[in-house]
């Protein structure tokens, strides 16, 4: 894309080496830290000093803790497997559709992103107990899909604006449906799209706190984020070395998937490329 | 498409309504099954004597426990929720101020009439069970309690050249001067400057210099001794001898670290210190409490209750079972065993003159300060959080420079009486 | 599924509204309903404490607007959205363009960045306000290394610097997810005309300027808003870092509303907090819808 001067390769590396320390020497710190033995949590030194694999040992081998990443898991891939096919349906939708109400509709997605999160909260409470669904996996389900919805909807509906017109109507010309449409050529195309609404979708299943602590209280459902707060940050005491081993231990599997992801984000684009 | 809409709303309300006249009858024979509700079932440190306790009587009783836990920080407000919806709840474990926030939802039981007056008077000394009475209600069954007051370290003192704790605020003065001087970067005193806590903080040295937030008919007090008090603070500031942006947490890690001399805790201080390896039985020689300096020599040293409750619910549908449960929590034999674990104090009269009990140095400290502890100014009110909050707020301004010490007292009193 | 059978009945309005069907249904549940409710409830007195309530007109209104530090939360919440935005967007930027390169580990690079944003954000939280601790910080312990200061600061315990240190730490949370997708964008710039460019001579700075911003609008405008909205609805970093101290110096309004329902119990205050907050957002997405017109 750009052309490898004498300014780029001084942007390039400046850039390279004050974006890299930014993002990347907390992160080392962190580590640090897991790897540090519990009675020097707080010392000073950075990698040279006493290290043990104890804190990630203990980890790895606490039951409740792997159980609460199970569950993260597991929530999170599902959640965000719907709320991006919920996502592109609606973008889709919005993109190349035109009907009463669309406007509006469109609007009030948006608008959702907007009203303070811990006020839905007792509502969202109140009607899941109604359901019959709290303290399921749905409850969850359900409300980390419609926090991304938004978000996704509106991606995607960026991506499809993109895709000519021409496209779907020489498709129609040859006969095909509007799912077959929907699967063969609009969805391929807009694969790297929907590959950051499903990160997006995931992250924020991953992280969130209060929605996942309120919903569900049956510790064996527990998701990850509320299990380590509960774990770690005691009445009395707070035990840091252990929250950020198992911070790092969590992260590993989920960094491993988006590596794995950002391939196919890219073969995603070329060979979306390579059709038109 | 106006109707495919309508249609749509209709659909769901009907699915809302099938899914609500689904809920669950309870079985009324048989043996029960409770929910109990806290947070130290979760902790890294309490969650498997916790479960002990549940399978304990679970076991002897044939009944079920089912545990049911948050954060302790968020207890109270998940609590409030899952009454809000009726979801199922008989007994939890409350601190002071949840146990005041629960109280005043007007959901707990009387323990009066579940145990019976004769009961708690017979088992629990006077003092404690005031704590748990609200207009005159049994509310709260005393569970663990102590003093908050403060932990010094006797190492950094001795080094200091003190082999005793300062007991009056010029002594004080003078130690915390003499710890500025070993020129080690310790901090001497971590009262707490950050969060809630700094308002907890604030009271027992307003009561020392002779004032307090409130009258005991509820107005504002706030007399010479705040801004007194205030001044204090400010100087303290500005000889480094306390520092901003330290809470209780900060405190907690800085003592453990030997990084701080004093600070304000309760018993479960100890906790931060074990998980920073130390051994339990050696906490007193890092980590001993000690009678809060007061102004003039021969005044009463001043100190917070601190203490842990258990509270029944009045819609509960096993309220006996509940109580019985309770009554298994709070017997010698399961309170000396949480002693004995997490350093938590028996409260009953026959649990705290068990020999282990009396002979703990470090519990000692904490017990020798219970009998004058006073409740936290906000124990009993309404909007307890919102208070502290404008108290840290204003309290922050001051330190900060923002105001005079004078400026902080009025600015309190206004938005105080605002309320 | 028959798609000639669907086909044959419905038209394309329909079948465009259909698909939006699984979406609405979600959202009226989850969204809408909680969120009439919560309009409902913010001209009441209605209590966490107690289920019963009564309408109180705009007497909550009257409260926060009569609130001397309402127009402070109000800025101090404009300003951490707009840097906590600004910030790891400019950041992310620069670095989707460096890792755009493609050179040896780009890729192992782009995968390894995204690790600070699903790390929890109380974790986040607490490692910053570790870095910027005025007694054991990192940060202090450098810059005395460095011999650029003498005596420690105290990052989070003055107004003066305590909002920077969040926005910070929150732009180190986000700038994974403003890099994932401008990386995104800039892989959807065509290719061709930059090359048609280059022939003609433009230098790396006129392609960026002529054909890789135009190119990359509408990702510009998404990413802002979208990075915006979650800015305002943030709520772990400053609670874990500063609680919205001192002197509430990093009191933004999510922290306003999480205290006033969450610890003052008042719910209808709350609610009302967050109507007002969500008309200031409409005005915002109407300005957003407006945006997308003109580009449609």
């Amino acid at each position: 894309m750009f052309q490898k001067t004498l300014a780029f390769r001084i942007f390039f590396a400046i850039s390279a080496l004050l974006i890299g320390c930014f993002v990347f020497l907390p992160l080392l710190w962190l580590i640090n830290t897991a790897l540090k033995p519990s009675d020097e949590t707080f010392s000073l030194y950075f990698f040279f000093g006493p290290l043990t694999l104890e804190n990630i040992k203990a980890i790895l081998t606490d039951s409740t803790i792997m159980n609460y990443l199970k569950n993260s898991l597991i929530v999170s891939f599902l959640s965000s497997f719907f709320a991006t096919l919920v996502s592109a349906f609606a973008g889709y939708s919005f993109s190349k559709f035109r009907y009463t109400g669309r406007k509006v509709i469109m609007g009030a997605f948006m608008m959702s992103q907007a009203f303070p999160q811990a006020i839905l909260l007792l509502s969202i409470y109140l009607m899941m107990q109604k359901l019959g669904l709290l303290g399921s996996y749905w409850s969850l389900l359900i409300s980390y899909v419609v926090f991304t919805l938004p978000v996704g909807t509106w991606t995607l509906k960026g991506y499809f604006d993109a895709l000519p017109d021409s496209l779907i109507e020489s498709a129609k010309i040859d006969g095909a449906g509007h799912l077959k449409i929907m699967r063969k050529i609009i969805f391929p195309m807009a694969v790297p799209g929907m590959i950051s609404i499903a990160i997006y979708g995931f992250v924020w299943s991953w992280n969130d706190l209060l929605y996942s602590m309120t919903l569900v209280t049956d510790p064996s459902r527990r998701t990850l984020a509320p299990g380590l707060v509960m774990t770690y940050l005691g009445e009395a005491s707070t035990n840091w070395s252990a929250m950020m081993s198992a911070s790092i231990v969590a992260a590993i599997p989920v960094t491993i998937i988006f590596i794995f992801l950002q391939r196919y984000f890219i073969a995603g684009l070329t060979s979306g490329a390579v059709k038109e | 498409m106006k109707k495919a809409l309508s249609l749509l709303l209709v659909l769901l309300m009907a699915f809302s309504l099938v899914a609500a006249g689904n809920t669950e009858a309870s079985e009324a024979d048989g043996p029960a099954a409770i929910v109990w509700a806290g947070w130290s079932g979760e902790e890294e440190a309490s969650k498997a004597i916790f479960q002990e306790m549940r399978e304990g009587y679970e076991a002897q009783s044939g009944n079920k426990v089912d545990w049911v836990g948050w954060t302790w920080a968020d207890t109270a407000q998940q609590l409030l929720i899952r009454l809000q919806g009726g979801e199922q709840l008989d007994i939890a474990q409350a601190d002071i101020g949840i146990f005041n926030t629960i109280a005043q939802t007007g959901t707990l039981a009387d323990l009066n009439e579940i145990f019976g007056e004769e009961y708690l008077t017979s088992t629990f000394p006077e003092a404690t069970l005031e704590v748990g009475k609200i207009d005159g209600k049994q509310l709260g069954l005393p569970w663990s309690m102590a003093a908050i007051t403060m932990v010094y370290n006797p190492e950094i003192l001795k080094e200091a050249g003190w082999d005793n704790p300062p007991t009056t605020i010029a002594e004080f003065e003078e130690c915390m001067a003499d710890i500025v001087a070993l020129d080690k970067g310790i901090i001497p005193y971590g009262v707490s400057t950050k969060d809630s806590t700094a308002a907890g903080d604030l009271m027992p040295w307003l009561w020392t210099f002779g004032s307090s937030i409130f009258n005991e008919d509820g107005s504002v007090n706030l007399g010479p001794g705040a801004v007194e008090t205030i001044q204090w603070y400010k100087d303290m500031l500005a000889k480094g001898y306390i520092q901003m942006d330290i809470g209780r947490g900060d405190a907690r890690q800085l003592f453990a670290q030997g990084q701080m001399a004093f600070y304000d805790d309760a018993v479960l201080a100890k906790g931060q210190a074990v998980s920073a390896g130390v051994s339990p039985d050696e906490v007193v020689n890092v980590c001993s409490a000690m009678p809060r300096p007061v102004l003039n020599e021969g005044d009463e040293p001043q100190s917070t209750m601190w203490g842990h409750m258990l509270m029944i619910f009045d819609a509960s549908e096993h309220k006996d079972v509940a109580a019985d449960f309770a009554k298994y929590l709070v017997s010698d034999e399961v309170a000396l065993k949480y002693f004995e674990n997490n350093g938590m104090p028996p409260v009953t009269i026959s649990a705290s003159e068990n020999e282990a009990v009396l002979n703990d140095q470090y519990l000692k400290g904490f017990m020798d300060s219970t009998a004058t502890a006073k409740l936290d100014e906000t124990a009993r009110m309404v909007n307890a959080n919102e208070i502290k909050t404008i108290v840290v707020e204003e309290l922050q301004a001051t330190l900060l420079g923002q105001t005079t010490a004078e400026e902080c007292v009025e600015n309190l009193r206004t938005r105080l009486e605002a309320l | 599924m028959d798609d000639k059978h669907v086909k044959g009945r419905l038209t394309d309005g329909q079948v465009g509204f259909l698909l939006v069907v699984p979406g609405i249904a979600i959202f009226v549940a989850v969204i809408l309903y909680p969120f009439i409710s919560a309009i409902i409830m913010s001209f009441t007195d209605r209590s966490l404490l107690s289920p019963s309530y009564d309408a109180v007109g705009f007497a909550n209104y009257l409260k926060v607007f009569s609130d001397p530090y309402f127009l402070k939360t109000l800025m101090t919440t404009i300003i951490f959205v707009v840097f906590a935005t600004i910030i790891p967007f400019t950041l992310g930027l620069i670095w989707a363009i460096v890792l755009n390169q493609g050179f040896r580990g780009s890729e192992f690079l782009r995968g390894v960045t995204l690790v600070n944003w699903i790390i929890p954000g109380t974790a986040i939280g607490f490692l910053w306000s570790w870095i910027f601790n005025g007694q054991y910080g990192i940060l202090n312990g450098l810059l005395t290394a460095l011999g650029i200061i003498d005596e420690n600061i105290s990052f989070l315990g003055q107004t003066s610097t305590a909002l920077l240190c969040v926005i910070i730490a929150r732009s180190w949370q986000m700038l994974p997810w403003y890099m994932a997708f401008l990386l995104g964008g800039l892989q959807s710039v065509p290719m061709d005309r930059i090359e048609a460019a280059r022939i003609d001579g433009a230098n790396n700075l006129q392609v960026f300027r002529y054909i890789v911003i135009p190119g990359m609008k509408q990702i510009f405008f998404l990413v802002l808003v979208l990075g915006a909205i979650g800015n305002l609805q943030h709520f772990d970093i400053p609670w874990t870092m500063t609680q919205g101290g001192p002197a509430r110096a990093t009191t933004t309004l999510s922290l306003e509303v999480y205290r006033t329902a969450f610890q003052n119990w008042k719910l209808g205050q709350a609610a009302t907090v967050g109507t007002i907050w969500a008309i200031l957002l409409a005005a915002f997405s109407f300005i957003y819808l407006k945006q997308v017109k003109e580009s449609e």
